[in-house]
């Protein structure tokens, strides 16, 4: 096993699409949250919770991982390396295994990078400018959430890599089902229902990215509700792509 | 040893092997011949566990493959050579697959080093030609050092220096005692190499075992004759139940055999020049044995070809 996960690490390591959207995930808001940092403060100004403004960024480093998830499993299909793969380690739960294992690892080493680049200069460009930054009692599970969300989102990437077998399918699904679809499917549903608090359903904008609010509404669902929601979203996901990838021939 | 005993996989209503057994005797090299979409690579994929047969069992020295811990050491494998993806390195290519199966990295280097690749192990696979993409499948074949090895059409793309190593390479592969089990579609290099033959059509075995055995069956034989006297040695022959074809120097009997030829001609004091039994090549004995179960056609004749008219 430990030979599968090495080998899967390293395919993720030597392809240049994953490094360059890795990289984009750490770096894209580390630079963003910087030139805010630097654009927005003045000196003497009281600013929000650091913490909570770096959070707003986790969606885009999530998607981002989510489409390192899609490349980790597409990639093998488009490039016919799926065959070897298999051939080289015949037991697909094995297999399936070390890929999950794989994009968690690169995922939650990604967000808890991506946060130390935009927490770590902000923290110095701020405090030579006397910026007060206030904290608040939800830093710390904000900063657990970025991880989680950035480490479901991957797991949802690589289970949709499995069950499309195409990279254009994949992060279509990936990225216009959160941004787009799910807000048209639930703001309908709202209408329907005459609920304004439909969107407590939506797996994704009302619980995955709600993970990372500072606050939680009355109407919306606890942290711990839609950590559980979320995950069972996932959860759906990866049983899918697991049984996909069983039984289909290579 | 691979034993495969009565795989059949079906596609749809479409069965793309059926009930196919046959077996790859180690310290010889087995041909695995048939038409395009006669189920070659299907089977090949069954048997490594790739495609999901829905009948029948491959065993490999008596283990099912997924039953084989570090496979690789066991089985060497190569179904296609653009398997690889373009952006990683020869070396870095051999390393992941190395790495599933607990191969050093010296390994890794020494494979390149036998298929001649050590000078482009750095470089990009989308940078290779189809020759070198085919040396560096060959050489994930040989990185677990297997005593089976199985390859689909391993010469295809190589240039005549290419064939002949991979042909040098299946030999000593298959006399150091390992099993090695080849398609190809090339009649004559298979002829030079192949020790065995398993012949299948539409999914279906048509003929399994030696070469000579396939030959002696299916392949054409007659005899060449030479003679200033030809045309009375013509009617002998047809009398004794033979048949004659012309050709320009002489003619051809057919359903005789030489000695009986011989034997006419000497108790009829005719003159021959030559007289020499004939046996047709693997090809033509192949386009007979599998002519029936033949699924793609190609056409010739000159309606299809010919640009319409205006």
């Amino acid at each position: 096993m430990i030979g599968v996960l090495k080998s899967e690490l390293f395919k993720l390591r030597t392809t240049r699409a994953t490094k360059i959207v890795v990289l984009s995930a750490v770096l894209l808001p580390a630079i963003i949250f910087t030139l805010t940092c630097i654009f927005a403060f003045s000196n003497g100004e009281v600013g929000d919770s650091l913490i909570s403004m770096v959070g707003n960024f986790a969606p885009l480093t999530g998607l981002l991982l989510g489409v390192v998830g899609v490349l980790c499993s597409t990639q093998e299909y488009s490039q016919g390396t799926i065959r070897i793969t298999l051939v080289a380690t015949p037991s697909r739960l094995k297999v399936h295994i070390a890929k999950l294992l794989t994009i968690l690892v690169v995922s939650v080493v990604s967000a808890a990078l991506m946060l130390l680049l935009c927490l770590l200069p902000a923290q110095l460009i701020l405090s030579t400018r006397n910026v007060a930054f206030v904290t608040i009692s939800t830093d710390l599970r904000i900063l657990f959430s970025v991880v989680i969300l950035s480490a479901l989102l991957s797991v949802l990437g690589l289970s949709l890599g499995l069950i499309f077998k195409s990279s254009p399918g994949a992060i279509s699904a990936l990225l216009i089902w959160p941004t787009i679809l799910e807000g048209m499917v639930f703001g309908l549903l709202s209408l329907a229902f005459k609920d304004s608090n439909v969107i407590r359903f939506a797996p994704i904008q009302g619980n995955g990215f709600q993970l990372v609010s500072p606050f939680f509404n009355p109407g919306q669902n606890t942290w711990l509700t839609s950590l559980v929601y979320f995950s069972g979203f996932i959860c759906v996901f990866i049983a899918l792509g697991l049984t996909l990838f069983s039984r289909r021939d290579a | 040893m691979i034993v495969v005993e009565n795989l059949t996989k079906s596609y749809g209503s479409k069965k793309a092997v059926d009930d196919l057994s046959f077996s790859v005797i180690p310290g010889r090299i087995t041909g695995f011949l048939g038409p395009n979409g006669s189920g070659k690579s299907t089977t090949m994929r069954c048997m490594l566990g790739l495609d999901k047969p829905d009948a029948g069992i491959t065993t490999f020295d008596g283990r099912k493959y997924a039953d084989i811990e570090s496979p690789l050491a066991h089985v060497g494998s190569l179904l296609d050579a653009g398997d690889a993806h373009k952006g990683r390195t020869a070396r870095n290519h051999l390393r992941w697959i190395a790495m599933t199966n607990g191969i050093s990295a010296s390994r890794v280097d020494a494979v390149l080093q036998m298929v001649g690749m050590e000078d482009t192990a750095r470089t990009k696979v989308g940078k290779f030609s189809l020759g070198m993409r085919q040396r560096l499948g060959l050489a994930v074949a040989l990185l677990g050092d297997p005593k089976v090895v199985i390859l689909d059409e391993p010469a295809n793309g190589l240039d005549p220096e290419g064939i002949r190593w991979t042909r040098e390479v299946m030999r000593h592969l298959a006399d150091e005692g390992r099993s090695v089990l080849v398609s190809s579609h090339q009649l004559v290099e298979l002829s030079l190499v192949a020790d065995d033959l398993v012949v299948i059509g539409q999914g279906k075995l048509i003929s399994s075992g030696p070469i000579a055995q396939f030959m002696t069956q299916h392949a054409k034989t007659w005899v060449q004759v030479v003679s200033p006297q030809f045309d009375a040695l013509a009617a002998l022959v047809t009398a004794q139940g033979g048949t004659v074809e012309l050709t320009k120097d002489g003619g051809d009997f057919h359903a005789i055999s030489a000695i009986t030829v011989g034997e006419i001609a000497a108790a009829n004091n005719i003159v021959l020049h030559e007289l020499s039994p004939q046996t047709g090549s693997l090809e033509q004995a192949f386009l007979d044995a599998t002519d029936a179960s033949v699924e793609y056609r190609g056409q010739t004749t000159t309606n299809v070809w010919e640009a319409p008219k205006p």
